[in-house]
């Protein structure tokens, strides 16, 4: 038998006699010569419009919209509003946009997050002015008829619900959220079905809100894989009949302030402890962004980024014991405001005892216990994950939609990269230290009676 | 189901309206549901899918009324009485307020099987 080198020195000539002249005029992903990874922006009287022209035969477009749960003046309106996207226009029916988006083989979505509402289209290159000219329509034309509310829009939302408190983790977070910022970015992202929201929600304070929602200072349309000027050429087209805002609603939030404090949840359906800190803006908030906090959540960790190895982080070093216990650490960053949070779920009884370590390895970061390698390996995963999720067009397309429309500055990933390469172990120390003085927000949802208390496990809220 | 009907032809052209529409009104009052209390669009037949679906759109206030009117023209009818004059229908209470739902219950579903049946051609 021919040895594992020989081999794999035959595998490589043979698939270098097979390199064509053709591949290599092809263009790669990331070839210089081709488009650019930098954002180009623009405004088209008074709507900013941001495009990267990715090579590649499929366009992402976005209307990103400040108006997710933390800006919207009644309960369930950013949901609804979410839902009533692509429903019948003046021009047109909601059947005949599916058929033609069909026809086109296009991808038509919407969500929100707590600062944002997202309408996206994917599709082919050659399609952009169609597409343009349908996200323009939608957010000026939608009809909001009673009856799509109530046949449509009101019978998902209420599989959402459904789906919400089947879902132990959500209710968490939605609960560690309200817990650190109370009101604002506190909102539930989507309403419990304990929540009376059928009394706020009718057709006409729908229809005002997507005027305050669409309003051309509240939007920013960002494309993926689009030349610049093609995109400026349509947008200045096609979202001329954007409004300029509501008499009734005005969408603004005063600042986040971080409250901490505990919460617990009785569910029958899995356990899960959520630790929450106060974290950092996100890159586009400018000047209170603070990229250790980043590479702090890295360091944490707790999920492994290979197989069969619990990794280096910490947290998944405190709790191996623990096998039925899972734990991670999110960063989420808001435009004024961030939240750091370890998410341990899993058996009641596993998850009761790796909170304890978890909260003893925190203390140790804080403590400045910790090695200079773990740091420099949590600096690496930390740029990876941010340069990894703004090359990801979803997250990379919010974000910049988000930048546009409060800084004027889009989501440019070098930069970001930049700014976690200069952490130092210091700041990250510091940073640790910074979470443990201030208080945590802690919730707990599923079996209370083997749960702990924040005090048991060590926190003060 | 909304019924074939001249009336657009009709009201497309002046010189025809002016005749036709006194005898119209003349008509819709000699037909006599106007003296039970209902209007045109409560004799509109609702067993099917179309109707029902236009019923479930009403607002409530609208579908409360219409049920009210039907039982007390059903009253009436039974103890073969007409209304005193003032709770007839009067010709200005008349009006259309479910045919518009259906003829755009009608447009969706001719949509839908027109949709079904396209046949797409491509620009070459």
């Amino acid at each position: 038998m021919a040895s594992r080198a020989s081999l794999g020195s035959r595998a490589l000539q043979a698939t270098r006699r097979q390199v064509s002249v053709a591949s290599f005029q092809r263009r790669g992903l990331a070839a210089a010569a081709s488009g650019s990874f930098q954002y180009e922006t623009g405004d088209s009287s008074g709507i900013k419009y941001a495009s990267r022209d990715l090579p590649g035969p499929t366009t992402t477009l976005t209307v990103v919209a400040k108006a997710g749960t933390r800006y919207q003046p009644l309960p369930g309106l950013s949901d609804v509003l979410e839902k009533f996207a692509f429903k019948s226009t003046t021009k047109r029916s909601s059947l005949r946009i599916t058929r033609e988006s069909e026809l086109l083989g296009g991808d038509l979505s919407a969500y929100h997050s707590r600062e944002n509402l997202v309408l996206r289209a994917k599709f082919l290159r050659e399609d952009l002015p169609y597409f343009t000219e349908l996200l323009g329509e939608i957010i000026s034309k939608t009809r909001y008829t009673t009856h799509e509310l109530d046949e449509e829009v009101v019978r998902v939302l209420k599989l959402e619900q459904k789906g919400l408190l089947a879902s132990p983790s959500s209710l968490a977070l939605n609960s560690v959220h309200a817990i650190a910022f109370h009101r604002g970015l506190g909102e539930p992202l989507h309403p419990t079905s304990s929540t009376p929201i059928s009394k706020y929600l009718d057709t006409r304070t729908i229809a005002e809100f997507s005027r305050a929602a669409y309003a051309r200072s509240n939007i920013a349309v960002v494309a993926n894989g689009a030349s610049h000027s093609e995109l400026s050429k349509w947008v200045g087209e096609f979202f001329t009949d954007a409004g300029n805002g509501s008499q009734v609603f005005d969408l603004s939030s005063p600042s986040s302030q971080y409250y901490g404090g505990e919460e617990r949840i009785a569910h029958n359906s899995g356990n899960v402890m959520v630790l929450g800190f106060p974290g950092s803006s996100s890159f586009t908030a400018g000047s209170s962004f603070k990229p250790e906090i980043s590479v702090l959540a890295a360091l944490l960790g707790g999920e492994s980024s290979i197989k069969w190895s619990p990794g280096f982080s910490l947290l998944s070093r405190a709790a191996k014991d623990f096998p039925q216990a899972h734990v991670s650490t999110q960063h989420a960053a808001y435009s004024d405001a961030g939240l750091l949070y370890v998410t341990i779920s899993g058996d009641a009884s596993h998850v009761a005892k790796a909170c304890s370590n978890v909260v003893e390895a925190l203390k140790k970061v804080a403590a400045g216990d910790v090695a200079e390698e773990d740091i420099k390996k949590a600096t690496a995963l930390a740029k990876f994950k941010a340069l990894e999720a703004g090359q990801q067009t979803d997250a990379g397309l919010e974000a910049t939609g988000s930048g546009l429309i409060t800084q004027g500055k889009a989501f440019q990933i070098d930069e970001i990269g930049a700014a976690i390469d200069k952490v130092t172990g210091e700041k990250v120390k510091a940073a640790a230290k910074q979470l443990l003085d201030s208080k945590a927000s802690v919730s707990a949802v599923g079996d209370l009676f083997i749960l702990p208390y924040a005090s048991e496990i060590g926190l003060t809220v | 189901m909304s019924a074939p009907s001249l009336a657009p032809y009709i009201l497309k052209r002046p010189w025809l309206k002016r005749w036709m529409v006194p005898f119209a009104n003349w008509y819709a009052d000699a037909a006599g549901y106007r003296r039970l209390g209902l209007r045109a669009d409560d004799l509109i037949p609702e067993e099917n899918d179309t109707v029902q679906l236009a019923l479930k759109r009403l607002s409530p206030k609208e579908s409360y009324d219409r049920v009210f009117r039907l039982r007390r023209a059903f009253q009436c009818s039974l103890a073969h009485q007409l209304l005193p004059l003032e709770e007839q229908t009067k010709p200005e209470e008349d009006y259309k307020y479910l045919s518009p739902i259906i003829a755009e219950i009608e447009a969706e579903l001719k949509e839908r099987a027109d949709l079904e049946s396209v046949i797409v051609e491509r620009k070459k």
